[in-house]
Formats: C-alpha cells, sequence, structure tokens
C-alpha cells in the first residue's frame, strides 16, 4: 500500500502534536507539579510516537519513546521537572520539527539522534537506580488503556449480558466478533472503522475490546473483538467484514443469553487469566473513556481550494438569484418575488457561513511564538514576559497564513533592539524583566495585531543620523522630516539600527520586507514610540481577502471598481476648475494641489461618441501620503464585491488587481490604486 | 480504432481548424466579454464562466487573419490546459469528427515558422483539410 496518501494528514498532525507539546512544555517549566500537563505531553509524544511508526519515520519514532520513557519518570514522581529536563525536552522537539520539516523538504537532515537518545536514556536512568528496576521497562507500555489490550477478549458486564437477554427476547443474535488485520497494515484505525462501519450495517455494536476510543487511536495489536447484536446469519456477518482489503481473519461466534462466561474459552488474543477485579479495571476504563472523548472535537479537516471553490459556488448562487429577482420583478410575479425574498435570507446566510468558515483564529499563529521568545529571550540574556491577548481573533486563513513571519521579525526585532538587558534595565529605574505585548482585535472590517514593548524605544535623531550615513537619505531630506515620518525610516531598505549583526536580526532586511508583506496583504503598519518607555508597532489588515467594499464607476460604457479602502472622497467639479501646472492637470481640494488622473486615458478606454460632459466627477484615492484624483464619467455605487483572480494567464497586468462579478453576471475589472496614481 | 482521434472541427475564415477533443471543457455561445486593458490586440478580455474569470482571445486575430464581425454562428470554445481554461472565438463549430492517425500529416513545410508554432499537423477527411492547432502554443499569452 501506498504510504503517500496518508502523508499530508500525518504531517498536518504531526505539526499539531509538536504545537500542542511546545505549548505544553512551556506551561509546565512554569508549573512542574502539574500532573495533568505531563498527561497530555505524554499523550501527544505517544500518538507521534505511533503515528511516526506507522509510516516508516523511525527517527521520530525512537525520539518520542525515548521522550516518554523519561516523561514517564516525571509523571510517576520519581523525577522532579528540572530546567536541565525541560531544556532536553525542548531539544527534543526542535529535533522533531526538524526532521518532519525534513520530511516535507525531502531535504536529508543530519542530526544527532543517537546522542540525543544518548541523553535522553541517560536522564531516564539518572535518578531512577534505587527505584524498582522494572520502572524503565514498564514506561513504554504505560497507559489503562494498554492493560486492557492485554486481556483483549471480551468482558460482558451485567449491562451488556441484559442487553443481549433482551435482543434474545426480540428474536435477535448477539455475537462476538473477532477480526484480525493482516500483517503490516497500515493505518489499522482506519481498516477497523470499515469494520464497524459493515457491522453496524447489520445491527448494534455493543461493545469492544478494546474500547472504540483506543483503537481510533490505533492502540491495538493486530485484532480486536465486538459483541454485536443482529437479525443476520453468521456467514453474512463474515463475509462482509472478510469483504474488506486487509482484514486476515474473521472469526464470529454466537453468544448465548444468560451465560456470560461460557464464551471465555474460545477468546482469540491469548487470555491471560482473568484475576478478580478485572471487572473494576474495564469499568475503570470505561470511565476514562468518557474523559477522553469530550476532548476530542468533532472537525474534518477541509483542502483550502475546496472552501474557495465552495465560495465561488456561493457567489454564483447570488448572481443567479439577482437575476431572477429581476425577472420576478419585470414580469410582476408576486409568487416568485415572495419565494426570492426568502431565498435572499438563505443565500445571504449561506454567504456569511462560507466566509466564516474560512476564518480562523489568529492564535494558530501566536502559539509558536511564546517558545520563540523564551529562547531568544534565552540566547540575549534578556528577561522578558510575553503577553498575548485576543489570539480567538479570526482572520481569513490566507492572511494568517502569510502573516507569520512579519509577526517573528517585530517580536525579534522588539526583543533584540527594543528591551534592553536587565543591567540597563535596573539602572534606568525599570523592573528587570521586559514586557513584550502581541495583542490582536478586530476593529470593524480590520484585524489590527500590535507588538509592543516596555523598552527603550527609537530616538528618531538617531535614525535620522543613520539613515544619512547608510547613504539612504541626504542631510537635507533627513532634516526636513518631522517626528514620525522619521520613525518610518526603520522601514526603509537596508536600513539597520544594530550595532553588530547578531543571528537574531540586524540584517537590516528585516523591516522593509515587513512593510511590504503587510501591504501585499492589502494592509498597513505604523510605528509609534516613546524614547525611554518603548515602541509599538500596528499592524492594520482586512478581516478577508476575499470579499472587500468597493465603488464601482463607469467610464463610457465600461464599469471598473475601487477598492473603498483607497478612497478618501468623492466630487464634483466643472471642467474649467481642472487647472493645469506645467502641462500636468491638477486641481485643488481643500487647499492642497491634486494630480489628475484621466483614467479612460490610462485604461484605453475607448473613444467616446458625442460631447464631453461639462460636469465631472473626481474620485480622490489615498495611499499612504499620496493622493490623486480620478476621473470618471459616472458614479454607480458602493459595493461588496468577491474578488476573483484572473488566472495566471493574465496576471501581472499593468493597472489592474483583479476582477469581481457583478449582480448582472458581468465582469468588471478592480482598479490597482496604487499603479495608476 | 486505436490510433484515432477526436477533434472538435471549427471555422475560421474559409478555412477549418480542429482540436483534440480532450482539451476542450465546453463550448459557449457568445456572452459578454469585459475587455482588458493593457493586452495584446488578441486577447479580447474576460467573461464570466460560472463565477470563475476566464481570458478569451479572438483566435483570428491570434493567428494573424483579418478580424470580422462576429455573426450569430460565432462561438467561444473553452480549452482546459493543467493550469489554466482560456476561451477561444472561432466563426463557428461545425462537428466533432474521428481522424485515424494515418490520416494526420506534419504541417506542411510553405507555412511561415510563426505559423508553424501554432500547427500540430493537417488532417485529412473525405477530400477536407482540417488544420489541427497546437494549443498549448495558441494559448501562450
Amino acid at each position: 500500500m501506498d504510504v503517500n496518501q496518508y502523508m499530508g494528514m500525518f504531517l498536518d498532525e504531526a505539526r499539531e502534536h509538536l504545537q500542542a507539546l511546545n505549548r505544553c512544555i512551556l506551561e509546565l517549566e512554569v508549573s512542574p507539579e502539574n500532573h495533568q500537563l505531563l498527561d497530555e505531553i505524554f499523550r501527544s509524544a505517544h500518538t507521534l510516537k505511533g503515528m511516526s511508526a506507522t509510516m516508516g519515520f523511525h527517527d521520530i519514532a525512537e525520539i518520542t519513546h525515548e521522550m516518554e520513557n523519561v516523561l514517564d519518570l516525571l509523571r510517576k514522581g520519581q523525577q522532579q521537572v528540572t530546567s536541565g529536563i525541560i531544556d532536553l525536552l525542548f531539544k527534543c522537539l526542535d529535533f522533531l520539527e526538524q526532521l518532519v520539516e525534513a520530511i516535507v523538504s525531502g531535504a536529508a537532515v543530519q542530526l544527532d539522534t543517537v546522542g540525543l537518545v544518548t541523553r535522553l536514556r541517560e536522564a531516564a536512568a539518572g535518578k531512577v537506580a534505587d527505584a524498582k528496576p522494572a520502572a524503565v521497562e514498564a514506561a513504554v507500555v504505560p497507559s489503562a488503556a494498554e492493560t486492557v489490550m492485554e486481556t483483549s477478549h471480551v468482558d460482558l458486564n451485567e449491562i451488556d449480558q441484559h442487553v443481549i437477554d433482551v435482543a434474545d427476547q426480540k428474536g435477535l443474535n448477539a455475537f462476538e466478533i473477532t477480526v484480525t488485520l493482516s500483517e503490516g497494515c497500515l493505518l489499522k484505525a482506519a481498516r477497523a472503522y470499515l469494520v464497524f462501519n459493515a457491522l453496524e450495517d447489520f445491527g448494534d455494536i455493543i461493545k469492544s475490546v478494546p474500547e472504540v476510543d483506543e483503537i481510533e487511536k490505533d492502540n491495538f495489536d493486530k485484532s480486536f473483538t465486538v459483541v454485536l447484536v443482529s437479525a443476520e446469519e453468521t456467514d453474512r456477518i463474515q463475509q462482509a467484514v472478510m469483504a474488506i482489503s486487509e482484514v486476515e481473519q474473521v472469526a464470529v461466534k454466537g453468544l448465548a443469553a444468560g451465560s456470560p462466561a461460557a464464551e471465555k474459552a474460545n477468546a482469540p488474543v491469548q487470555a491471560a487469566a482473568k484475576e478478580p477485579g478485572t471487572e473494576d479495571t474495564a469499568s475503570s476504563v470505561v470511565a476514562t473513556t468518557v474523559v477522553h472523548k469530550s476532548k476530542v472535537s468533532q472537525t474534518v479537516r477541509v483542502d483550502t481550494d475546496k472552501l474557495d471553490s465552495l465560495l465561488n459556488l456561493v457567489g454564483e448562487l447570488v448572481i443567479n438569484k439577482t437575476r431572477l429577482d429581476q425577472i420576478g420583478s419585470t414580469h410582476r410575479l408576486h409568487d416568485l418575488v415572495e419565494t426570492i425574498e426568502a431565498m435572499d435570507r438563505i443565500t445571504t446566510d449561506l454567504q456569511s457561513v462560507v466566509m466564516k468558515v474560512r476564518m480562523v483564529p489568529i492564535g494558530q499563529v501566536f502559539n509558536r511564538f511564546p517558545r520563540m521568545v523564551r529562547d531568544l529571550a534565552r540566547d540575549l540574556a534578556k528577561e522578558i514576559n510575553l503577553v498575548i491577548e485576543g489570539e480567538e481573533t479570526e482572520l481569513d486563513r490566507t492572511v494568517i497564513d502569510e502573516i507569520g513571519d512579519p509577526l517573528v521579525h517585530l517580536l525579534r526585532n522588539a526583543i533584540d533592539h527594543g528591551v534592553e538587558s536587565p543591567r540597563e534595565r535596573t539602572a534606568a529605574g525599570k523592573p528587570p524583566a521586559g514586557e513584550v505585548r502581541l495583542v490582536a482585535r478586530q476593529e470593524g472590517n480590520n484585524v489590527v495585531i500590535e507588538v509592543i514593548d516596555n523598552g527603550k524605544g527609537m530616538d528618531s535623531e538617531v535614525l535620522k543620523r543613520k539613515a544619512v550615513e547608510k547613504g539612504l537619505l541626504t542631510q537635507v531630506e533627513a532634516d526636513r522630516l518631522d517626528q514620525s515620518e522619521a520613525l518610518k525610516i526603520v522601514f526603509l531598505p537596508g536600513f539597520s539600527t544594530a550595532q553588530a549583526v547578531t543571528d537574531v536580526s540586524g540584517r537590516g532586511v528585516g523591516m522593509d520586507a515587513v512593510r511590504s508583506k503587510i501591504e501585499s496583504l492589502g494592509g498597513n503598519v505604523e510605528v509609534d514610540t516613546r524614547l525611554g518607555q518603548g515602541s509599538r508597532f500596528t499592524i492594520r489588515l482586512p478581516l478577508t481577502l476575499a470579499i472587500i467594499q468597493a465603488l464601482l464607476i463607469a467610464l463610457g460604457e465600461e464599469k471598473y471598481a475601487i477598492p473603498l479602502s483607497a478612497i478618501d472622497s468623492t466630487i464634483k467639479v466643472n471642467m474649467s476648475d481642472i487647472k493645469t501646472i506645467q502641462n500636468r492637470e491638477v486641481i485643488l481640494l481643500r487647499g492642497s494641489v491634486i494630480p489628475v488622473v484621466r483614467l479612460e486615458h490610462e485604461l484605453q478606454v475607448p473613444e467616446k461618441t458625442g460631447q464631453e460632459n461639462e460636469e465631472l466627477y473626481i474620485v480622490i484615492v489615498q495611499i499612504g501620503e499620496r493622493r490623486a484624483g480620478f476621473l470618471v464619467d459616472e458614479l454607480i455605487g458602493q459595493q461588496e464585491i468577491v474578488i476573483k483572480s484572473m488566472g495566471t494567464l493574465l496576471g501581472g497586468i499593468r493597472c489592474i488587481a483583479g476582477a469581481t462579478i457583478l449582480g448582472d453576471g458581468q465582469v468588471a475589472l478592480i482598479l490597482d490604486v496604487a499603479a495608476l496614481m | 480504432m486505436a490510433d484515432d482521434q477526436q477533434f472538435v472541427a471549427f471555422r475560421l475564415g474559409g478555412e477549418e481548424y480542429g482540436v483534440s477533443i480532450l482539451q476542450i471543457q465546453e463550448i459557449k455561445r457568445m456572452t459578454d466579454i469585459t475587455r482588458v486593458p493593457h493586452t495584446p490586440d488578441y486577447v479580447k478580455g474576460v467573461i464570466n464562466l460560472r463565477g470563475s474569470v476566464l481570458p478569451v482571445i479572438d483566435l483570428k486575430t491570434r493567428l494573424h487573419f483579418a478580424s470580422s464581425d462576429y455573426t450569430d454562428d460565432a462561438r467561444i470554445i473553452i480549452v482546459r490546459f493543467e493550469e489554466y481554461s482560456i476561451g477561444m472565438i472561432v466563426d463557428a463549430v461545425s462537428e466533432v469528427l474521428w481522424l485515424p492517425a494515418d490520416q494526420i500529416e506534419p504541417s506542411p513545410d510553405f507555412v511561415g515558422e510563426l505559423e508553424a508554432e501554432y500547427i500540430r499537423g493537417v488532417g485529412k477527411m473525405d477530400g477536407r483539410l482540417i488544420i489541427l492547432l497546437n494549443m498549448e502554443n495558441v494559448a501562450a499569452i
């Protein structure tokens, strides 16, 4: 069988588990006595081990296996959580991350796995010499669930027996079905699921050994046993199960009502002698399973491409609804109009649900920062408290994917350049630990993300001097800048204030990359600072890239959309209001001179027939500090539009940012305001 | 039959052309085309194909024919490639036909180098000549 088809799933889940491990170990560092955390860490490591072994990634399996040994000792209290152990665990995570990413890139990584494993073994052996020696070996199979595995035959409790009795009275039979999967079966859980599915067609499964939960987690050997209540014949059931691939053997056995113990003789897996009290173990397992169940959230992984096409379809539905609407009103069909009104509500809901489906909490990006900040602070011998707020704020998936790197840069800068060393801070009368705050919140149709530090802040005079030294500005230009303009120097390409280039930041490629990334996402970034008190970087991003507010305008017969975010205002002028300065057309608006752009010229609109209007509309657009006036024939109105790509063939056309489909099904082009100014 | 291929035949001016049916997604009547500025003259613009925006080229202009107005017979043939689809306007679609492989000849020598790039071969059928297009090159805008 080909494992590649499960690769995507494996990678997604592996990353999730690594993320969870990172978070938990960070928390553990703060509260080493928290046993729940240890359990969670253990579970994640265990799952990761199982998954990677199935997929054949033995390095990962080996490391997680050794991690488990150490974790188990911690769990049992035979070892204390020390900073050495935490570091070691983090080291493991780094290794695992690199191994997982190496799978993605297909590159071979040379990691000292052996060294790490040795260190883990030493850590495991370190303080347990006096503990019972069996503990180390037992550490491999520690969970309660696996104890059940060993006694993998069906012990029917009273309730089960009662169900069988009742079924018997109704003329239904109970079967004990033992399914053995073939050697080398990958994704046993998936096979087992198919078996369960097939069996549920015949009747009800009232019990399974191991528990369904454990089976789902792959926590079983080759075989499992279920009790099925059904009206079917033994043969039919056996055939149905055998029809599933990779099932090696199926043993179906009738269970008689009222005789609980009689069936054990034929139990498929080596029946460990049942000791008194096993019954209790079994029921306690049931109890834990219930707890586990509530933790598993009901989610489905969906390819974003599929979501995109769903969004497209909904858009198409809306367009067709508008057409129906028009037919209804032209032909005065009242019944139709009423129906369409109902449909209107549904499509509006549908649209907002689809948009919401694409939204992801920004916590997904924030999650990886605590670890990064911790490591960075350590490397730089600084004390940093990272405060994260608003991680539940939601953003479109596409934005989420892109925003991580810029934030990493801003955080690194805040820690490297912003926050001072503890000694400097104490000298300045501040608490030795600096604070870096990462805050996200929604403001209208925007999401605002702020990176705030209480470090030394930036000196605009220093910034100016550096910029001149590096030849980015002339002295004259620098002198003309006011405070807020001077701060923008940090975004200039090639600017860096670090005295020495460290591996953290200071290569001077960061901030301008940050700005261009954010602007490419349709957002902007601002900086504010107080000398001696800290700096604040504010990123403003659109909630979604797929739907924007736009102003529709007409140029002759053609319609275009201008993103509302770029529009300052619209004005009506007379031909005579347009003046020229050195042959460039300009208008005066509230005392400032604004260049006029004749869109029909820039967009090669075919010549209009007829007289030119005396009254004209001008759309004043603004990007950053620059403003321009677009001369248009008509303002059609403001509208929400769905941005569509024009495909690879027509990508990157000058002056055009994309296309959208209007209510009447026509395509309108979206103007690239910055390119037209 | 093994080597036979199915083609959609269509008219451009007085000539008959063909495109492998495997490359064709659908054939549409003429529809509103939105002009796109700053593109070559053979790019007529973009259309709305059930919610996606697709570029459309005028095949006659593309193949250096004199362009003429579209009649009611004019159709947009949507050709699909791995990464994208594109529409091309033709004068009329005539039929779907089978061409045996031995009835397809490489493009004749007398066509210019530029045209040869667009032509995959010439199919012969009952005395008709059908010029088979190399869509990858035709669609490369």
